[in-house]
């Protein structure tokens, strides 16, 4: 009788804690509320599709973000087309994306959601209706979104406007993106075709200075400026090696030199390893400038300038030093950061841009420097990135 | 066998290496007439930098070493050594300047657009790295031990502690001009020794080093043993001194060693007889100089299998070393690329001339390194053997001092690539610190490694260095190179396919004492299985997933292959125009 | 019998003029050829083409002077196992094998190195003139 009891003790206490924790790890709903629950699915759906309509309305990244919004969206079928064609289409019944581009040039014309019919013969079908919404960049209609459904509820209507309304969002700033990436090379192209007008005078004058006294200084300095602003002017893409930028600060130098004479002290120190090293257009010889015009500027003593390029390993590393005036650190903060509107000139900014948008944030400039001690400049760039030599 | 000339020679050279790194060839002016450097580093420098951080310790003492012991089968190696670069010059060169890359796992990323296919590439270049500076530690070791007498690792420590703070602090970044510097430097200290040993060669009647006979001593010869070892004397001859022998312990006493196996212990020393036959080690093949002079004489199982495994391993592995090609990307283009290969050609052909030379004379002038098995210490002590006196003691302070500088050099070279991949790419640690333990790390396995593995030759385990780049790195190179099929997971799989069971066979080989099994040359010699593994594994995966075959692979192989004047594809500036 | 229908009277007057030209003006304009360089740039087909030319000619030079070398050495091994006599045979005083890999090979290779340099620079010199005149 006891070892009944006893048995029958452990069952009912073996069942009741089984029957506890089955209950527990069911109850996983209670780690969070529906709310939460929705609001995060449907967050991470909306944020996995950002990235591929970041590259705007072509085939291959609409392919995927369709596949996300179809998703928020849970209909069988969902289109997107830019102003001529159908860029993607995600789901079943492929064949009405023929219509597809019908029903969105009614979209074009008139800038709102519409709902259309579909009859569709085909048995096994599923789509009975499109609801098709426009996405709006900047004011202008660039594409549409068409959900396609057995019937079109309201909901539906609804939330294919506000699913439209967020990837147009996306699109715009995809568009900003790329604005900002004009904006950059804006201003290389300003700085490219912007030899400074003093530089030109001071050099010519220079030269013309040796014409009668030393004629070959005077054809050699000739022919450097010729070579330099022939660089300068160049269009061969945006990048160049270190060989090449080296020399034409070595032109422009010479150019200085010819102006300054001896007060214009030099050193300049190239490991041979890092010649080859590719690096953006213009990205040291505006800081040479800079050390030459800070270095010089209101000095009667030599002016020192050191520019030195080692071999770092996988990098290479450049450093333009000058013991002139020295800058304002925090007037160079803001620069850095983008807050000051660079005048014409330093292109302090822009190069630390450049630099971090082709490498990465860790290869900025670095700037020390203080009012009346000096400035030194590091470029730190690697040998090889993925960007430009990845093919 | 201590010699206060090659002591000092040794430090003279460790401490210049450090002082040379610290301050570096700073050329600098200060005056109104500046240096500018917009030259680019001629083909002939950087073929000097190439041979210099190549020739290591197993190209230094190894190499003659290993044809002192075991005749002219080892020949393959400075012929392997070399017919590598022509493979590197005829099929990768050009081609992997073109693509940019400054290492390995760079070329990787670049042509397979792949970060995998990168970390699988760095692990193995670490994995080939490590390899390859372990028989340059142990070199050193040995070199220390002959010079001075001093422990195994106590060499091994040093080239290590000098490596390792030489790097961290900034030093030794493989200044081009540096490691030139260093190839004629090597190329001197074993070509002027070599003249005069063959001279007095000469002067002693230049006997032949190919008599059908034993190898004799040609003096009373004391000989030390620091390790326990098991001979066998061919004929019987009577020696003295104090030590053990089969167990007998013998004090300042003469004994006859008869013909047959003996075990002699840990620290005896023992005068051999002029005229006796010298007894071999164990594990050696009792030749007689004639025999010796032959191939496959070697006394390996299937000498032939050997002879064809270091043929691939060496022809096909210099590619794929992590020192060698991070000096490519110096040459501005592909063509000075090539044209820089070809001169290495040369130097090292030049260099290669002199360790057989050594060998040689070794079967006559210290034949007794047969017996203790440090056969690689015959380029050290040949010089004090054959010139007495202070000639002798300078020349052979000349060899130690190159033979040092060797391991110096390569080791340097070696750290700072392995540090540049560990941090990168392993360890993912950036800036100064990260360099900082990277370097570290990357000098301390190794010489971990050193206290743990048996006294295999050093040029074999250079060997296995090979073998490794050449299952792995090799195909990765010459079919990403030239095959538009290749895919991600085909580079993958053959890249494992090949290195996995080479680095296996590697490791076994060198940390357990060779059986006498069947299957140990195939771990000891595995390229003659793996490489074709490698290649057959890649090739085959890649034809069975067409849909990884990376993007863009027609712009990588105009990239790769298209000659850089014609500036297609923006394939960096053309060259600068021309002053009229 | 049926009368054939009466002629109409002269054709009906056109309304419209009619635009006419010779045949040659209409046909389709021959594009100037691309040059070599820009198609490849374009990567278009005939780039594609230009550039497995190229590839092709240089894999077989590369592999043939690589095999050819490569091929000679590695035969030697063989060639001594069978016939045992070679490795016995005299050269200048030295035993054959020690005079062929000590002291023939190393010319060997630097003379098959030379004639790859200067065959693939002059390959590239034929490709660039090919390529850049459209």
């Amino acid at each position: 009788m006891q070892d009944f009891l006893t048995a029958a003790a452990i069952l009912i206490v073996g069942g009741a804690a089984v029957l506890v924790l089955w209950r527990g790890t069911r109850n996983k709903q209670s780690l969070s509320t529906e709310a939460q629950r929705v609001t995060y699915e449907t967050l991470h759906t909306a944020w996995s599709a950002a990235p591929p309509l970041r590259a705007g309305l072509v085939p291959d990244a609409a392919k995927k973000s369709a596949r996300h919004l179809r998703t928020l969206l849970d209909t069988p079928a969902l289109a997107l087309t830019d102003e001529t064609e159908v860029v993607a289409w995600e789901g079943v019944s492929e064949h009405h994306a023929a219509e597809a581009m019908t029903q969105a040039e009614d979209v074009f014309l008139t800038g709102r959601t519409q709902a259309f019919d579909i009859g569709c013969t085909e048995p096994n079908c599923p789509i009975n209706c499109a609801v098709v919404a426009p996405l709006t960049v900047e004011g202008r209609v660039v594409g549409t979104l068409a959900a396609y459904s057995r019937e079109a509820s309201a909901g539906l209507v609804r939330a294919t406007n506000q699913v439209a309304r967020w990837a147009a969002g996306q699109l715009e700033l995809a568009e900003l993106d790329r604005s900002r990436t004009r904006l950059v090379e804006a201003e290389v192209r300003a700085l490219r075709a912007q030899i400074s007008p003093h530089f030109i005078y001071n050099s010519l004058s220079a030269i013309a200075s040796y014409v009668r006294t030393n004629p070959e200084r005077a054809r050699t300095l000739l022919l450097d400026f010729a070579d330099f602003t022939r660089y300068s002017f160049r269009r061969h893409g945006d990048f160049t090696t270190l060989a090449e930028e080296l020399r034409s600060i070595d032109q422009y130098l010479a150019l200085e030199r010819a102006r300054f004479g001896e007060r214009l002290k030099v050193t300049l120190q190239v490991a041979p390893e890092v010649l080859p090293v590719t690096v953006p257009f213009l990205c040291l010889q505006p800081l040479v400038e800079n050390a030459v015009r800070h270095g010089m500027e209101g000095k009667v003593e030599p002016g020192h300038i050191q520019i030195y390029a080692n071999d770092g390993g996988a990098e290479a590393q450049i450093t333009i030093e000058d013991d002139g005036i020295g800058m304002d650190p925090d007037k160079l903060r803001r620069t850095l950061a983008g807050q000051v509107d660079e005048s014409a000139g330093i292109g302090l900014g822009n190069i630390d841009e450049r630099l971090r948008r082709v490498y990465g944030d860790e290869y900025g400039l670095v700037v020390e420097t203080a009012c009346g001690l000096g400035t030194k400049i590091t470029v730190r760039v690697p040998k090889y990135h993925a960007g430009i030599n990845g093919m | 066998m201590t010699s206060g000339y090659a002591i000092v020679a040794v430090l003279v050279v460790a401490l210049g290496t450090i002082l040379v790194g610290t301050y570096g060839l700073r050329v600098s002016r200060t005056t109104s007439d500046f240096y500018v450097a917009s030259r680019t580093v001629s083909p002939w420098w950087n073929a000097s930098a190439i041979g210099g951080e190549y020739l290591s310790a197993a190209s230094f003492v190894g190499i003659a070493g290993l044809i002192f012991a075991y005749g002219p089968d080892m020949l393959w190696f400075p012929v392997g050594y070399t017919a590598g670069y022509l493979v590197l010059l005829t099929m990768v060169a050009a081609p992997l300047r073109r693509s940019g890359a400054y290492t390995l796992p760079d070329f990787a990323e670049a042509r397979f657009r792949s970060r995998v296919v990168r970390a699988v590439a760095s692990i193995l270049a670490l994995a080939i790295g490590w390899l390859y500076l372990l028989p340059q530690l142990e070199g050193a070791g040995l070199t220390l031990n002959t010079v001075t007498g001093a422990p195994d690792w106590v060499g091994a420590l040093i080239v290590t502690l000098v490596v390792t703070v030489n790097v961290m602090s900034g030093g030794m970044r493989s200044i081009t001009f540096v490691q030139a510097f260093q190839y004629w430097l090597k190329l001197t200290a074993i070509t002027v020794p070599i003249v005069f040993l063959i001279v007095v060669w000469q002067v002693h009647g230049a006997e032949s080093m190919t008599k059908p006979e034993f190898p004799t001593f040609r003096q009373d010869t004391k000989v030390a043993f620091s390790h326990q070892t098991t001979i066998h004397a061919e004929q019987s001859i009577f020696i003295k001194g104090s030590g053990e022998i089969d167990g007998l312990r013998i004090e300042d006493a003469g004994l006859v060693l008869t013909n047959g196996y003996h075990r002699i212990g840990q620290g005896s020393e023992f005068t051999f007889p002029q005229g006796g036959a010298v007894p071999h080690v164990s594990t050696m093949d009792h030749n007689t100089n004639a025999t010796w002079a032959l191939p496959e004489s070697s006394g390996q199982k299937f000498p032939l299998y050997g002879v064809y495994s270091l043929i691939i391993a060496t022809f096909l592995g210099t590619m794929g070393l992590p020192h060698v090609i991070v000096r490519f990307y110096t040459n501005p283009n592909g063509t000075a690329a090539r044209r820089t290969t070809l001169i290495v050609l040369g130097l090292l052909s030049v260099f290669y001339l002199m360790p057989p030379l050594y060998g040689a004379l070794g079967r006559l002038y210290t034949p007794e390194l047969l017996m203790t098995g440090q056969t690689d210490a015959v380029v050290l002590v040949l010089p004090t053997r054959m010139i007495d006196g202070i000639g002798g003691q300078l020349l052979g302070a000349l060899v130690a001092g190159g033979a040092f500088a060797a391991f110096l050099s390569t080791s340097s070279g070696l750290v700072v690539s392995l540090a540049g991949v560990l941090s990168q790419d392993v360890l993912r640690l950036g800036g100064v610190r990260g360099f900082r333990i990277s370097t570290v790390l990357a000098g301390v396995v190794p010489l971990a490694m050193t206290f743990v593995s048996t006294g295999m030759p050093v040029a074999d385990m250079v060997g296995l260095a090979f073998a490794v780049a050449a299952s792995s790195l090799c195909p990765l190179l010459m079919l990403g190179i030239w095959s538009t099929r290749i895919t991600t997971v085909g580079a993958i799989a053959g890249m494992l396919a090949g290195g996995v069971p080479a680095l296996t066979a590697g490791l076994v080989t060198m940390f357990s004492d060779a059986d006498d099994s069947w299957y140990e040359v195939l771990l000891s010699r595995p390229a003659a299985w793996t490489v074709p593994l490698g290649f057959a594994v890649m090739y085959v995966v890649s034809l069975l997933t067409p849909r990884h075959v990376p993007p863009g692979v027609q712009r990588a192989m105009v990239k790769l292959h298209a000659p850089e004047n014609l500036g297609l594809d923006g394939s960096g500036p053309s060259s600068a125009d021309e002053r009229s | 019998m049926t009368v054939p229908p009466p002629q109409d009277g002269p054709a009906p007057k056109p309304t419209q003029r009619v635009v006419v030209t010779s045949p040659r003006t209409r046909a389709p304009r021959a594009r100037r050829p691309y040059s070599g360089t820009r198609e490849i740039n374009e990567q278009s087909e005939l780039g594609a083409v230009y550039m497995r030319t190229l590839i092709r000619a240089q894999r077989r030079l590369g592999l043939s002077v690589c095999l050819v070398v490569c091929g000679s050495l590695s035969v030697l091994p063989l060639l001594f196992s069978i016939e045992p006599d070679l490795g016995r045979a005299r050269v200048l005083g030295l035993g054959l094998p020690w005079f062929l890999l000590c002291v023939a090979t190393f010319p060997m290779l630097l003379l098959a190195g030379w004639f790859y340099v200067r065959q693939a620079e002059r390959s590239e010199r034929e490709f660039a003139e090919l390529v850049e005149r459209p």
